[in-house]
């Protein structure tokens, strides 16, 4: 019996990041939920390199908040939408809390409730973030799946060791979107600094090809301070207001590579300039080298003076946009009704 | 010092016309210089799945709890005197079980990978899945037992056809598979395995049962002459051990024959094997003896149990539940449905209670069969009504020769491949693999003990 493939549906984004170091991971997540709401991504696996069960507690406070209402009809009409697993990186050396973690984590209502539930609370209610990732590219169409990194590379690589994983990315993954490194001003990205020894793997095996994000791009195209002032006001409380604040002493403009990246990733045609190919490598200190080649798979996001308000304000739109009703991106067309279970026969004599 | 007498091999067997009994562990086994130095220090390890269908409901499976095990939840309550011999694993994840693009059949696609750990694929034809954990292990340890594996079923042999959304019965109807494209399809009738395990392998016609009845009393005839030589180089001890085991095969022999004639006599044109009783408790319990038996006298260390098949409508009148199992279990939320379900779950792990109770019961040497053993109890569905492939009920029944820590409720971390927990029973039982399905490593011993 052949089996017919399913309609293909929106990209699916595996997510890895530094989740509450600063704020870049958390306005990306926020973004990509956006872009799911209006259905141009599935986020597929959320995980973080981040060691600190409050990172993952974050992850599943902006799960929880962007997952927007029941859907109204359809098959999970009523229904609200699963909370999707959180990854964490567990390797036992928990890192320690920030401010930000603290802001949205630790914020309480009048009664002294949370203000954001969440539902990690022991080292068992994250996943295992490795199987996470992998798990989530074996459900993806061929072609239809990128990885966006938004932190260390610690995860990705562990990835990368498990058997067949590197021809399944190639076979599942388009791109993987690398916010890391600097391409222009020999910076040290404390991303790469973090785990040397990673990025260097995972850029010289990576299967796929790969679009970085520099510091040059996050610090050129920040997320505006004042959109976090006036843009959120819908909301009586916003987890991405609160970490905002907390981050840094307001006004500021915040740094956002990540942004870039999933926005690059989701809508790679007008928005952004790409470099000529080449190949990155990492040096032991951490900074990052570009060298062209033409057959290099490599390639670093370069900004378009012309696009910059226009990313500007598709990023607070996206992240402050309420939240809309949808259905688990896991369950998209697999959710199907049994059909042909046969009622039991008679056991035949042996 | 001398040696006075001989010891009789671990592996011999009281032999007839048709018939090889195995014997089980005798005191006689022991060489005499060596009797209290070279007893066994360690239980012979075995390794067992036994797996229940359409998921449980988890909120009467799972405590609330983790860590030692106290009062368990409604479904596992009689398994309450076996906590202390019992771990509960939770969060294991068949990730190969979910659709993955296959769409519907998760019935089919979660019996399929639950032992081999590969997305099997959908047809109905050319099936395909994997080399399954227990036939590595039976494989491997092929030469050391009269069969290096037993499948077992209570239900449902059909190996072609649909049975779920274009997946073949194959694979909702078997556990065990040799080759990616070889099943090993259970036994299901309590006289096949009987006569596997007893006699020369060869099922006679109901007819020509009956007519030999009339003149033969019991396997047990055939190999009297070689019991009574037995007997007769035997200390007491060994005789009052080797009366009781022959005994309880005379009684299963009986319960199997008392199953033939009831059939017959209710049914003479029924289509089911003769002598699976009518009573589910009466199959099961049927079953699980002659198992036990079987390790007893060490003639398996790895069995199959396919207690029903994935996707089974069968209705449990015997609890009053005349809806089919399957149907149930998309209850929607309904109390009623979920009730019936609860019922069915219950009713099948106190049948599982009083196996273990029975494999506590039976010595082998020094120590408790269940001693050695290592028996998943679970299944390869969470929740039935919607198809949840993660936190897969499992239940881990004996401590592997104190290899696994019993008495504890274990919950890993979200993800954890279940081929993770199969990796580490075949290290457990001898066979080192680098890797099995989609493990991503083995659950590490330091978790299970």
């Amino acid at each position: 019996m052949q089996f017919q493939e399913p309609v293909k549906p929106p990209v699916g984004i595996a997510f890895d990041s530094d989740l509450g170091n600063g704020v870049d991971a958390a306005l990306a997540l926020a973004l990509l939920y956006g872009l799911e709401g209006k259905g141009e991504a599935r986020l597929v696996s959320n995980s973080t390199t981040v060691s600190n069960l409050k990172s993952a507690a974050f992850g599943d406070v902006l799960a929880r908040f962007y997952a927007g209402p029941p859907p109204a009809s359809g098959a999970f009409g009523g229904f609200q939408r699963p909370v999707p697993p959180i990854g964490m990186a567990g390797d036992g050396n928990l890192a320690g809390d920030n401010s930000v973690l603290k802001a949205v984590l630790e914020k309480k209502t009048a009664e002294g409730t949370p203000v954001y539930p969440h539902g990690i609370n022991k080292l068992n209610d994250t996943a295992d973030a490795v199987a996470l990732i992998r798990n989530a590219m074996t459900a993806q169409q061929d072609q239809n799946c990128l990885v966006v990194l938004a932190g260390p590379a610690t995860n990705l690589v562990r990835v990368m060791d498990l058997p067949g994983v590197l021809d399944l990315v190639k076979r599942k993954v388009k791109l993987l979107a690398l916010a890391a490194g600097s391409y222009r001003d020999g910076r040290v990205d404390p991303r790469v600094k973090a785990d040397v020894a990673a990025a260097k793997r995972l850029l010289a095996e990576w299967p796929t090809p790969i679009v970085a994000v520099g510091t040059e791009v996050g610090d050129g195209l920040p997320f505006p301070g004042s959109s976090i002032e006036k843009d959120f006001a819908w909301a009586p409380a916003h987890p991405i207001v609160d970490a905002y604040r907390a981050f840094q002493t307001m006004p500021y403009d915040a740094p956002v590579p990540s942004m870039a990246a999933v926005l690059y990733a989701v809508r790679p045609d007008g928005y952004f300039k790409l470099s000529a190919p080449g190949t990155i490598g990492v040096l032991d200190d951490g900074r990052t080298r570009f060298t062209p080649a033409a057959d290099g798979r490599h390639r670093y996001l370069v900004i378009d003076p012309a696009q910059k308000e226009r990313v500007i304000q598709t990023y607070t739109e996206l992240v402050s946009a309420k939240p809309v009703a949808r259905q688990n991106p896991r369950f998209h067309n697999d959710q199907k009704k049994d059909t042909a279970l046969t009622p039991p026969v008679p056991v035949k004599k042996q | 010092m001398t040696i006075t007498r001989k010891a009789l091999h671990r592996r011999s067997f009281l032999r007839g016309m048709g018939a090889a009994i195995g014997l089980p562990f005798l005191d006689a086994m022991v060489p005499a210089m060596a009797m209290g130095q070279a007893r066994p220090r360690k239980p012979a390890l075995r390794m067992a799945f036994a797996y229940v269908p359409n998921g449980i409901i988890m909120n009467q499976w799972n405590p609330g709890y983790e860590g030692k095990l106290g009062e368990l939840p409604r479904i596992l309550k009689a398994m309450e005197p076996h906590r202390d011999d019992i771990l509960m694993l939770g969060n294991l994840t068949h990730n190969t079980g979910r659709a993955l693009l296959d769409g519907a059949g998760d019935h089919g696609r979660c019996s399929g990978s639950y032992l081999t750990g590969i997305q099997v694929k959908k047809t109905t034809v050319d099936i395909r899945a994997g080399v399954s954990c227990d036939q590595i292990v039976a494989k491997h340890l092929a030469d050391q037992t009269r069969f290096p594996s037993l499948e077992l079923g209570m239900e449902d042999a059909r190996q072609a056809g649909d049975c779920d959304s274009g997946y073949s019965c194959a694979y909702t109807n078997n556990l065990a598979w040799k080759s990616e494209t070889q099943p090993l399809p259970p036994i299901l009738d309590p006289r096949a395995l009987f006569e596997r395990l007893f006699g020369n392998g060869v099922i006679l016609s109901p007819e020509t049962r009956m007519r030999q009845a009339d003149y033969r009393r019991s396997i047990l005839d055939f190999v009297g002459e070689d019991t009574l030589k037995l007997e007769a180089t035997l200390g007491p001890t060994d005789r009052r051990k080797l009366d009781e085991y022959l005994s309880s095969i005379r009684e299963v022999e009986r319960q199997i024959e008392h199953a033939e004639k009831t059939n017959a006599q209710i049914d003479p044109h029924m289509e089911k094997p003769y002598g699976v009783p009518a009573d589910f408790a009466e199959h099961f319990k049927l079953m699980t003896d002659m198992i036990t038996i079987a390790f007893q006298a060490d003639l398996t260390r790895v069995v199959t149990f396919l207690i029903t098949r994935e996707g089974t409508s069968r209705p449990y009148r015997e609890l009053g539940i005349s809806d089919g199992h399957h149907p149930c279990t998309h209850h929607e939320n309904k109390p009623e449905l979920i009730e019936k379900v609860t019922e069915i779950n219950t009713y099948h792990a106190t049948q599982m209670a009083g196996w273990v109770e029975k494999l506590k019961s039976t010595r082998e040497g020094d120590f408790r069969l269940l001693d050695g053993m290592m028996m998943v109890y679970g299944a390869g569905l969470s929740d039935g009504n919607r198809h949840l492939h993660e936190d897969l009920p499992t239940l881990m029944i004996g401590n592997a020769g104190g290899a696994i820590k019993t008495g504890r409720r274990l919950v890993y971390r979200k993800e954890t491949p279940m081929c993770n927990l199969h990796l580490a029973m075949m290290e457990r039982m001898g066979v080192h693999m680098e890797h099995f399905g989609d493990a991503t490593g083995e659950l590490s011993l330091a978790d299970l003990a």
